[in-house]
């Protein structure tokens, strides 16, 4: 079992659905996103082409992070997923350094998004579960996975963009579309060997 | 995966929970109205997503609908009713508001409205906004009861929507326009980003569109900006601002002219195109009847149109009918656009004449004409092929021509409501199984013309009423393809309004959550009108640039706070088109409203008991809800509105199906039939690609205004589609080079959602939202870089501001603005000073208005500077 994703960039339109479903599952504060887009745009006028990415901690095969972890707060799951035990976690960064898919955060301290209004009923709930001081990042929605849910990202996006599965099972749906579609995760040459692939726009 | 949600208790993140509860809904921070699924756990709502079991949405949602939470419990709400202690209105004066009781407040509205009502109830003005709807159309429903025609839906209606919607009413039976995603192999859009942002159907709109792409379906966006959909799309055709009539006749031309490629049995037998007409270009009519003639080339004669016994009615040709030179309509289109060259069209459109004979060809072959399919064991016509238009492109003061050529491409070739067509949002529904509610079909009328079998409005759009002098504050009932008019809050309305001797002048002002201030036009204009009025009372969510213009404030629920028996219907306003599942869900509180907040509805329906006008009110409401039977409201009772949403749901579905099953179930569903969706072979209706409409209708208009010293121009009125410059287009002075628009980003919603910190967060990290599109070589020749300051100005002088994007997504000629950014007001923090406030730019007046639906022209002709 290894878990992966795959994101079609040929059905997605930028729409933030992505972005927007992970924050509110996960009740990230500012300035944190497990999960978001980035906009950019080749050619020259009228041949224009618009990419829109989505992006989110590729759970890397050899995560860079895991290797410099003094506290072995960041581990990879057998079935997969990198994740951070924040129990554990001092806060040092270095992860974030090594990390060349820029899907870290560090939670300095609680800021709100009303600022000086205060949290709001929403965030003094969800802020509970983030403590200050350590990293945090997406986890592929792990425990909804426990509920045999799939990550908010995949199951909120409108276009059927993404697609969440093991890219063990060759007859998955995520191997499959890998397979017939060309899927290529982002800067492979990295060789950090990211579970997230990509479909060709 | 995916387990069935939980509707019990349950214990979350290893606290004890004492509820843990997803209750459905529907969104409404666009008008799509999308199906949600609200998770409330120990009273605190904690996440929204789609509803599987809803068609409208299908378990998805986008961004906008998933930041719900945040305007839910956003801090800046207003939480009382407010009074203005300050006497004095002005944009950023202070009103002084004190809080004050519901009960003072209603009375002093109750006493002021009572008092108008007795003198003249026309004086009562209603503005609701366009994001809440169709549901908001209970405020007109109050209206009509109240006695006043005064009523609008501000920027909404007047920017968007009277040219698409009525030509959309006209030509198929619906309020817009879709390609029938399943099954088009040919997409062209025209200012529209239809399955690519917000808007009716917007969710189900992105995975029909999704898998149309991935299926192959060509998609060709014709548009100043790359944006969203252009983005996607198979082929962007930049345009120059305004100018997509200049493009849409040529391809028209260049189908008929060049290509003769035409569904001559479709034009025949289901449009005018056969109607003979007379030199002075109205039909040759039938003396006993009335009725149109059509040349029945087999008796060599003419004969009324519906006559069963013509065998081939001729749709080219000259023939003599009562001494008189006649020619069929079709034949007079197809002369008529040899005019409109694809070289014509490139001086004015700047789309290489290449380009768009390529794409009328492509368009004509794509349409396969003549060809069926078989679908559900029924044969149908099949045409892949479709050109829609909405916001962008009708946004222009020849509105209605606009609408009229793009959908023409759809007629030619016969590709209007049937499979792989342009398809109207739903124009046919049978109705549940087991009442047959609610049910609802086109019908001929006048000259066998179609009539939609529903409608938003009273008033509908054919055959369109008699022109009237007019009666109120906008003029509808003068120009009656309209549905809304920017003389509610022009620069010239009362110059009209004296030339026209209108009898009375609007005193009170209920708005509904609209912001007029800065939906319409440039915020002096409007704030100018909104002085004049002795009395305004606002329903809002928070504070904006209008409530400086308002007496009383009044704390609304937010939609997830508040009932609602129809977000999703009339169906042709926001459920989605093509097959599939028809779905009635209904709007239900997920958490109980707090502080002094009340319900709208509630407050208006409670409003009207008091001041006794239950009858009426009850009336109106039996009219607007359709309830007859035993569900029907008796004028002497008083009701709340839960009881009336009960009694709607089980009047559609049934004794056994009120509010309680639909809070429990959230949303009834049955399938569609093929005969609903692809209805055209199934109801003899016809179209008219021939609009001898407007001949009398401009006669009738001309006769009421012209002598007033209102303009009227004759070309506006042709019956055939026309090419008329827009204002900006003809501004002379040299200085002012550049063409600014705005247009639908796909994070907002009106001037609504900048308020909203997400998408405010989202916002600020997208290159464009927030920002002034310029093309990359245009900004250089001017020196002007990347993420400067920049100010646009208009040639009346009204200047924004903002930081500049220099993108080669834009026209050369463009100035791209997102949205109705640009909030000024300090009780929306966040959205305040975020973006940029293009409607500044506009003018509002009755020489930037479509003379025939009412439209505003949306382009200004700018210049940039640092």
């Amino acid at each position: 079992m290894r878990y992966g994703m795959v994101i079609d960039l040929k059905r997605c339109f930028g729409c933030y659905g992505c972005q927007v479903s992970c924050k509110a599952e996960h009740a990230t504060p500012p300035g944190v996103f497990f999960a978001r887009v980035v906009k950019r745009e080749s050619g020259t006028y009228p041949n224009v082409r618009k990419v829109f990415l989505p992006l989110l901690c590729m759970h890397c095969e050899t995560p860079p992070c895991e290797a410099v972890c003094p506290t072995g707060a960041t581990s990879k799951r057998p079935d997969g997923i990198v994740d951070v035990d924040r129990e554990v976690c001092v806060g040092c960064r270095y992860c974030m350094q090594a990390c060349p898919y820029e899907a870290r955060y560090f939670h300095a301290k609680t800021r709100y998004y009303f600022g000086a209004q205060g949290p709001t009923e929403y965030e003094a709930v969800g802020y509970a579960k983030h403590p200050t001081g350590v990293v945090m990042k997406c986890n592929f929605c792990a425990h909804r996975l426990e509920r045999g849910e799939e990550p908010s990202c995949v199951l909120t996006c409108p276009t059927h963009a993404r697609t969440f599965g093991d890219l063990d099972d060759p007859q998955s749906e995520v191997s499959r579309l890998i397979k017939e579609r060309g899927g290529e995760p982002l800067h492979p040459e990295l060789g950090t060997g990211p579970s997230v692939y990509y479909l060709p726009a | 995966m995916g387990a069935p949600k939980t509707t019990g208790q349950g214990a979350t993140s290893g606290q004890a929970a004492h509820e843990d509860r997803w209750i459905p809904s529907a969104c409404t921070i666009c008008y799509g109205g999308c199906s949600i699924l609200a998770h409330r756990v120990n009273g605190t709502i904690v996440k929204i997503e789609g509803n599987p079991a809803s068609p409208v949405g299908k378990g998805r949602i986008c961004a906008k609908g998933l930041a719900g939470i945040m305007i839910l419990y956003d801090p800046n709400r207003v939480n009382t009713p407010l009074r203005r202690t300050n006497p004095k209105k002005g944009i950023g004066v202070d009103p002084g508001w004190k809080p004050i009781s519901w009960e003072e407040a209603l009375e002093e509205i109750t006493v002021r409205m009572e008092k108008i009502r007795a003198e003249d109830p026309r004086q009562l003005m209603i503005q609701v906004t366009t994001t809440l709807a169709p549901s908001s159309l209970l405020f007109f429903t109050f209206g009509w009861a109240f006695g006043t025609p005064n009523m609008w839906v501000a920027g909404g209606g007047i920017h968007c929507g009277n040219g698409a919607h009525a030509v959309g009413g006209i030509m198929h039976a619906s309020w817009s326009l879709v390609p029938d995603f399943e099954h088009c192999n040919y997409a062209l859009y025209f200012g529209a980003s239809k399955g690519h942002g917000a808007g009716h159907a917007a969710t189900p709109n992105m995975e029909l569109a999704a898998d149309a792409r991935a299926r192959g379906m060509r998609m060709v966006v014709v548009d100043p900006m790359c944006n969203f959909a252009a983005a996607k799309a198979s082929e962007w055709v930049p345009i120059r601002v305004g100018t997509d009539a200049a493009l849409a006749l040529a391809m028209v031309n260049v189908l008929l002219n060049e290509l003769g490629i035409y569904d001559a049995e479709y034009l025949r037998r289901h449009t005018n195109g056969p109607y003979l007409v007379r030199p002075d270009g109205r039909h040759a009519r039938d003396a006993a009847s009335g009725k149109p003639l059509v040349w029945d080339a087999t008796a060599v004669a003419p004969k009324p149109y519906d006559d069963k016994s013509v065998g081939e009615a001729a749709l080219l040709g000259e023939f003599q009918v009562n001494g008189e030179r006649c020619r069929p309509a079709f034949a007079l289109l197809k002369e008529h656009v040899e005019q409109f060259t694809p070289e014509w069209q490139e001086r004015l459109s700047s789309v290489p004449a290449a380009q768009a004979r390529r794409l009328a060809r492509e368009f004509g072959e794509a349409a396969r004409v003549g060809s069926t399919i078989v679908l559900d064991g029924v044969r149908l016509p099949y045409r892949p092929a479709a050109a829609i238009y909405f916001r962008g492109a009708q946004g222009h003061k020849n509105s209605s021509h606009i609408c009229f050529a793009v959908d023409l491409l759809n007629q030619i070739v016969g590709a209007a409501d049937v499979v792989g067509g342009a398809l109207g949002f739903n124009p046919v529904c049978h109705g549940h199984p087991d009442t047959g509610r609610p049910r609802y079909v086109p019908r001929a009328e006048r000259d066998g013309l179609m009539t939609p079998g529903t409608w938003m409005l009273p008033h509908l759009p054919y055959p369109p009423a008699e022109p009237r002098h007019p009666d109120s504050m906008g003029f509808i009932e003068t120009y009656p393809l309209s549905h809304v008019s920017p003389l509610m809050a022009s620069a010239d309305q009362t110059k009209w309004w004296e030339r026209f001797e209108l009898p009375y002048r609007p005193k009170m002002m209920i708005n509904y959550g609209a912001n007029s201030v800065m939906s319409v036009g440039n915020k002096d204009t409007v704030a100018e009108t909104l002085a004049r009025f002795d009395f305004i009372v606002s329903f809002d969510l928070f504070l904006n640039e209008f409530s400086d213009f308002a007496d009383i404030i009044l704390p609304d629920g937010s939609y997830l706070e508040v009932l609602d028996p129809r977000p999703n219907f009339p169906f042709i306003f926001n459920h989605p088109a093509g097959r599939g599942q028809w779905g009635w869900p209904i709007r239900q509180p997920v958490v109980p409203l707090t502080h002094e907040r009340r319900s709208a509805r509630e407050v208006l329906l409670g409003l009207g008991y008091r001041m006794g006008l239950g009858p009426e009110l009850n009336m109106a409401l039996n009219v607007f809800y359709g309830l007859d039977g035993p569900q029907m409201l008796d004028p002497k009772r008083a009701y709340t509105f839960e009881e009336i949403t009960d009694r709607e749901l089980q009047h559609k579905f049934g004794p056994e199906r009120g509010l309680d099953w639909f809070k429990e179930h959230g949303v009834i569903t049955w399938p569609k039939k093929v005969e609903e969706v692809y209805w055209r072979p199934f109801v003899d209706v016809r179209v008219p690609i021939y609009w001898e409409f407007m001949l009398d209708l401009g006669d009738k208009i001309r006769a009421v205004t012209e002598p007033r010293g209102m303009r009227f121009d004759r070309a506006y009125y042709s019956p055939v589609p026309e090419w008329i410059a827009c204002p900006s287009h003809e501004v002379e002075d040299p200085a002012y080079d550049l063409y600014a628009f705005y247009y639908r980003d796909v994070l907002h919603t009106n001037g609504f959602t900048m308020e909203n910190p997400w998408l405010d967060e989202a916002s600020r990290m997208d290159p464009y939202s927030y920002t002034i599109a310029l093309n990359t070589k245009t900004a250089r020749a001017r020196g002007i870089k990347d993420g400067e300051a920049i100010w646009v100005e208009s040639a009346a002088g009204r200047r924004v501001e903002g930081k500049v994007r220099l993108t080669e997504g834009i026209h050369p000629e463009g100035v791209g603005i997102a949205a109705c950014a640009g909030h000024w007001t300090r009780h929306q923090p966040i959205a305040q000073g975020k973006g940029v406030f293009f409607n500044e730019l506009l003018e509002v007046d009755f020489e930037h208005t479509s003379p025939v639906n009412l439209n505003l022209d949306l382009c200004a002709k700018v210049r940039v500077g640092r």
